[in-house]
């Protein structure tokens, strides 16, 4: 039985957004895992957060001084700051003037 | 309550590829082999698919981040969890109600996966190939022989402890690493085989022609959403407490959120492949529910060419599907017991592998108890589970908070403001929502006795768990406090 246009393009839609999605993320999963182990490695420490999501951090803290769990964000923040001036090469996609740009919150 | 200061080095997953493999062999389970190919078929094939996989992308994904976030960032398993977030000692017994609706959800399903070992076993044994073989005969012999199906759920139990002792990376991710794999390689391989037979492919047609008129149809949306939550195991406990194992520097949303809940459906995706074909090439009833498995399907693989090897793929993946799942469920309890009581890991295994085979007794006694247990925890239990750890994040934690202070930490991907309204409005409406929508079609139906016992039980354990941790509770675990190192 020969399949219609439209099961056709169902079924391979399907395949495409399950198994195929599954499978790029499961690749990619893997692949920034060995790049982590890589440069931690290399650096001993890695920035654990991406430029908008730091950001976003500085701007909660801002806005959030007196939230219960500020002082635990102020930490991050300041964590990921010391570590891109420390290290040699980010794992996220930072250029050396966002680095530059940088500063810590007073905690 | 442990002291938290005389306890050990928490452990980590091994691997990334370790933790992925044990989140979706967590998932996967009896639900997705044989539940999702006759939903499928019932509800309009192609457009059942199409429903679900919206659904699954904007409900299961984001559930699944906020569940695995919560447990990585407290690095505590349920009740921790709850104790870390919570002032109030009272509210912390949801934790409790998560622990308690998983061992009993354990309970019948431990007999369950005794029945997919006795396939497994006589698959191997290549008894279903054997000259005069009854399949309608043998199942009901085997699930009338109450000291078999004892003694499997038994065999269960002991094996399922036996990999628990070993902890979570010499116990749990030794054992899905190749376990998930090979249940990948054997599904694709039957779905090759069935494609290939003649009138396989009126399986595909009749799994993939969308009959749109479905898609105008409630019933369609509500099975999808069911579908999309509970068949990828959000608010089990089961990401909470694998996502506790996680170490600082591994990713949340990509691995704990998207890979799991659409790994978990490809899986799903696989078995209508693996299961219509031969279906349809063999003219059974494709929407015969379990019968479909342990009956229709034993009763094709004779007449198949190099049928006892596709009988042996086959039950030797459910068997591995439903295996995996069940060492999920039980280490929600291990953990927590090993963390609230002075219990060991080994204590901690023996014991709630213990209970669970205790109060799995009746289940593996007499399959219509498990089908009542089944309808109220799966009706009923499961989504007041989902509905405590998703309010925990969303209503406690605050997403906004817990987004940009740990789950972009870190991440393989940024999440954006959109993941608040999803997490904080959509999924406990949606949960609420098929909670009313399962308790209105059972009114007036021979479930209505069912349904009020069920919700009868859940009032119940709510007001005893909260009543118990509100005089047990641990005072010194209140929020807010700074994550332990493992979650830092």
């Amino acid at each position: 039985m020969a399949l219609s246009t439209v099961a056709w393009v169902t079924m391979l839609l399907a395949i495409l957004a399950l198994p195929g999605v599954a499978g790029a993320i499961l690749i990619r999963s893997l692949r920034t895992e060995d790049r982590k182990l890589e440069l931690l490695r290399e650096q001993g420490n890695i920035d654990s957060y991406p430029p908008r999501a730091l950001q976003e951090l500085r701007e909660w803290v801002q806005t959030n001084p007196n939230d219960p769990y500020a002082p635990e964000a102020r930490q991050r923040y300041n964590e990921c700051v010391r570590s891109l001036r420390e290290i040699d090469e980010p794992y996220y996609d930072w250029s050396a003037e966002q680095i530059e740009a940088l500063e810590t919150i007073e905690e | 309550m442990q002291d938290s200061e005389t306890r050990t080095a928490r452990e980590e997953w091994g691997s990334r590829f370790g933790f992925l493999m044990a989140m979706v062999g967590a998932m996967v389970g009896a639900g997705n082999i044989w539940r999702m190919p006759f939903t499928t078929g019932q509800n309009g094939g192609g457009a059942f698919l199409i429903a679900y996989i919206l659904l699954l992308y904007v409900v299961a994904v984001p559930g699944l981040m906020a569940e695995t976030m919560i447990g990585r960032y407290t690095n505590r398993g349920v009740i921790g969890a709850f104790n870390q977030i919570l002032e109030s000692k009272r509210a912390r017994g949801l934790g409790l109600v998560v622990l308690i609706v998983n061992v009993a959800v354990m309970s019948y399903y431990a007999p369950i996966i005794g029945w997919a070992l006795y396939y497994a076993g006589h698959s191997l044994l290549a008894t279903f190939t054997q000259p005069g073989f009854q399949p309608q005969a043998f199942w009901e012999s085997f699930i009338s022989n109450p000291a078999l199906v004892i003694g499997l759920h038994t065999v269960t139990m002991a094996s399922i402890a036996g990999v628990l002792l070993f902890g979570i990376r010499r116990g749990i991710e030794r054992v899905v690493k190749w376990m998930i794999p090979l249940l990948v390689f054997a599904l694709v391989a039957v779905g090759v085989r069935g494609v290939t037979l003649s009138g396989g492919m009126e399986g595909v047609a009749f799994a993939f022609t969308p009959d749109w008129t479905y898609l105008t149809r409630g019933s369609t949306w509500v099975a999808a959403l069911s579908q999309a939550l509970f068949s990828t195991g959000l608010g089990w406990g089961i990401a909470l407490t694998y996502g506790s194992y996680l170490g600082r520097y591994d990713d949340v949303p990509l691995g704990g959120g998207m890979f799991t809940a659409i790994g978990n459906t490809s899986v799903g995706l696989l078995a209508v492949f693996a299961t219509f074909p031969i279906v349809f090439a063999f003219g059974i009833e494709p929407t015969a529910g379990s019968n479909l498995l342990f009956i229709s399907l034993a009763e094709v693989f004779p007449e198949l060419p190099g049928g006892a090897l596709w009988a042996v793929l086959f039950f030797v993946s459910f068997f591995f599907a439903t295996f995996s799942s069940g060492l999920g469920i039980t280490e929600v309890g291990v953990t927590t017991v090993s963390e609230e009581t002075r219990l060991s890991r080994t204590g901690s295994v023996l014991a709630v592998c213990g209970i669970i085979w205790l109060l799995g007794l009746p289940s593996a006694y007499s399959s219509s108890f498990l089908g009542q247990m089944d309808f109220m925890f799966g009706s009923f239990g499961l989504p007041l589970s989902t509905l405590a750890i998703i309010a925990l994040v969303a209503w406690k934690l605050g997403p906004e908070r817990a987004r940009v202070i740990d789950l972009n930490r870190n991440a393989g991907i940024y999440v954006g403001r959109w993941w608040n309204p999803v997490v904080k409005y959509v999924i406990p409406a949606v949960v609420v929502f098929i909670l009313g929508y399962g308790v209105v079609t059972s009114i007036g139906t021979e479930n209505q006795t069912l349904m009020i016992l069920g919700i009868g039980l859940m009032i119940a354990l709510v007001v005893v768990s909260t009543t118990v941790m509100s005089v047990v509770g641990d005072v010194s675990s209140g929020s807010p406090e700074p994550t332990s190192e493992g979650g830092n």
